[in-house]
């Protein structure tokens, strides 16, 4: 991995942290990138909790040290203990979790591993755990940060590793 | 059949929640109208990662018309003579990127912003990104893209 950045941020400071970061110099996408994250915690099913499970553990998959290293204030109001984040760094996640949280990481591991060779017994357990909107939820909110999670990784400038960071949902 | 959301393809899944999806297809039509990379270099990208992914639905769309001969000699772009240095980098940066995005050398991303500056390699990670979650959901989901323009 990386240890110096390979783009340069815009210059200026407007606080927010999409906006400040390498992101900001492609002016085509910025306003969709906002509004698609902002989206993600606020206009889905799932609880600020549950989508933060499910960013962590893929974000365990993409290898993003930032990624792994923030909480949103949201999820931590929402209950979220560093106990439960602990349990999710697990290779296998089960013990501790409920069925619901397992198969959560269940599917965020399948989206990562072999997205095309989902097992039927996974598909039918989801199917029976979920609702059709909440599986929806679930599989754009976990494609929505793997995507930026990558981008984030080749990028560079990645440390090797970050204290735990709180932060809030950027708008 | 999706095990989702039964006949419905991939775009008319995520237009069941539209104040999420309408924004993901915001971004992604975003992609084809960047200063930093031309058109058909995101397309060119797309493809490769289509076909990376094995995903034949996905290759089968044309989101951008390519030039004669790129979608048909695409697999073998290292030797292959309509592609550009320009393309030639952003097809190189979009494998490494498919197998393991933290693999991306420094070489690897000056070669992109040799020909596209910085904000095309910017641009180019995140149409990666997007491209890369929307041929994953459809694999997924098991349920084909939507029809749109289909190449002949």
């Amino acid at each position: 991995m990386t240890s110096a950045a390979r783009v340069s941020p815009p210059a200026g400071n407007t606080g927010n942290v999409i906006r400040d970061s390498a992101l900001g110099i492609v002016p085509e996408t910025l306003d969709h990138y906002l509004a698609l994250n902002a989206a993600i915690w606020d206009a889905g099913p799932l609880s600020a909790a549950e989508i933060e499970l499910a960013r962590l553990r893929n974000a365990r998959h993409t290898g993003c040290v930032l990624c792994q290293a923030v909480r949103y204030d949201v999820a931590v109001a929402d209950g979220l203990s560093e106990d439960k984040v602990q349990l999710i760094r697990a290779d296998d996640p089960a013990a501790g979790l409920s069925e619901r949280e397992r198969l959560m990481m269940a599917f965020v591991d399948q989206y990562n591993l072999d997205p095309a060779g989902i097992p039927m017994q996974l598909q039918q357990d989801l199917l029976a755990a979920f609702r059709a909107d909440e599986l929806l939820h679930l599989s754009l909110l976990v494609a929505w940060f793997n995507g930026s999670s990558r981008c984030a990784v080749a990028l560079g400038g990645m440390p090797e590793e970050m204290p735990r960071l709180e932060i809030s949902v950027p708008r | 059949m999706s095990w989702i959301a039964g006949d419905l393809n991939r775009e008319q899944i995520m237009a069941r929640l539209p104040a999420i999806g309408e924004h993901f297809q915001g971004l992604r039509a975003s992609l084809y109208q960047l200063a930093q990379l031309p058109p058909e270099t995101v397309e060119l990208c797309r493809l490769r990662l289509a076909q990376l992914h094995r995903s034949d639905a996905d290759f089968a769309l044309e989101e951008y018309p390519l030039a004669s001969g790129k979608r048909e000699q695409l697999q073998n772009w290292h030797s292959a003579t309509p592609f550009s240095a320009g393309e030639r980098a952003c097809l190189e940066l979009t494998e490494v990127h498919a197998m393991d995005c933290g693999a991306v050398t420094d070489a690897q991303a000056d070669a992109v912003k040799q020909h596209f500056g910085e904000a095309g390699l910017v641009a180019l990670l995140q149409a990666l990104g997007v491209f890369d979650g929307i041929i994953r959901l459809g694999l997924i989901w098991q349920a084909a893209p939507a029809g749109g323009r289909q190449h002949d």
